[in-house]
């Protein structure tokens, strides 16, 4: 990923080099070039070609947004109601993530949903202890995050 | 029962250097905008500070092995040997100058006698903050 990168920023810079054009365009076309020739070899390295990472990583953006505004109406429809009928309660949930960050996107994205708060994450970075704000179903809450935040996370750090 | 600092430790690799370049920024900053070498060491005291907290002090100090004693014997040596060089050109002690001198690559840049001696601010202000915080920290 980082190295196919760094390669198309070379090959942006020959170009430049090439034309002897130090300007914003050149760079721009030079790079395009570079994507082209990166995607014509891209059988060559282990890794995928990144700009299947790019796009992933704008799926994650996108689908974090659509959650942040269903949640954010279910717990204003939750607010608005004369009588409180929530049923609060924390759940513990293993996730099937390896890296660091990775743990930590997922419980800033579970966090910055509403209704929803990481309390704790164990030791060895195996489960997550979620606060809901309304629980009917525990495990239709799992399978609601799984389905769309460790999804995506999977697909985005997927070499 | 030791808790898992995993998110904080992960958000502080990254925030780090946003902070350490922001103070860097504000240090140079300060000859024409708020800013300067008090509040640029403050900035950078604070980014280490908060390495402190994700982390324990040996980590930090196996990370940085710098005694911070001599850091601020450092900047107290710059910050005096600026009013010393005064001296050599027969203006009274610590008077500045400045000058504009043009650069091969970066272009025309101003140069001034008092970057220098901010120069020593900052690093007397690391070296004291961190002086105190890691006597504090310490176990006895």
């Amino acid at each position: 990923m980082t190295f196919q990168i760094m390669i198309n920023l070379l090959m942006a810079l020959i170009w430049m080099f090439m034309n002897d054009a130090w300007t914003f365009a050149s760079f721009i076309s030079g790079y395009a070039i570079g994507v082209a020739v990166l995607f014509f070899l891209r059988g060559f390295f282990p890794q995928r070609f990144y700009f299947g990472w790019i796009y992933s990583v704008v799926k994650l953006i996108l689908i974090f947004l659509k959650e942040l505004v269903l949640s954010a109406a279910e717990v204003v429809g939750q607010i608005l109601q004369p009588k409180l009928k929530i049923k609060p309660g924390i759940f513990a949930m293993d996730i099937h993530l390896q890296r660091n960050w990775e743990v930590t996107v997922l419980s800033c994205l579970i966090t910055l949903t509403p209704g929803t708060l990481v309390v704790d994450v164990s030791p060895d970075n195996k489960t997550l202890y979620i606060h809901a704000m309304h629980l009917p179903d525990t495990e239709a809450a799992k399978q609601d995050i799984r389905e769309s935040f460790e999804k995506a996370i999977q697909e985005v750090s997927r070499t | 029962m030791k808790s898992n600092d995993v998110i904080l430790q992960t958000v502080t690799n990254i925030v780090l250097f946003i902070i350490l370049m922001f103070s860097v920024f504000i240090f140079f900053n300060g000859h024409h905008e708020p800013g300067g070498g008090f509040i640029g060491g403050l900035m950078t005291s604070s980014a280490l500070v908060l390495l402190l907290l994700a982390y324990d002090l040996e980590t930090v100090k196996r990370v940085l092995p710098v005694d911070f004693k001599h850091v601020t014997a450092a900047g107290l040596l710059v910050a005096v040997g600026t009013g010393m060089g005064s001296f050599f050109f027969d203006a009274p002690f610590l008077s500045q100058t400045y000058g504009y001198r043009h650069f091969p690559v970066l272009g025309e840049l101003e140069l001034a006698t008092a970057l220098i001696f901010d120069i020593g601010v900052y690093l007397v202000v690391v070296g004291i903050t961190l002086t105190i915080i890691q006597t504090i920290g310490e176990d006895r």
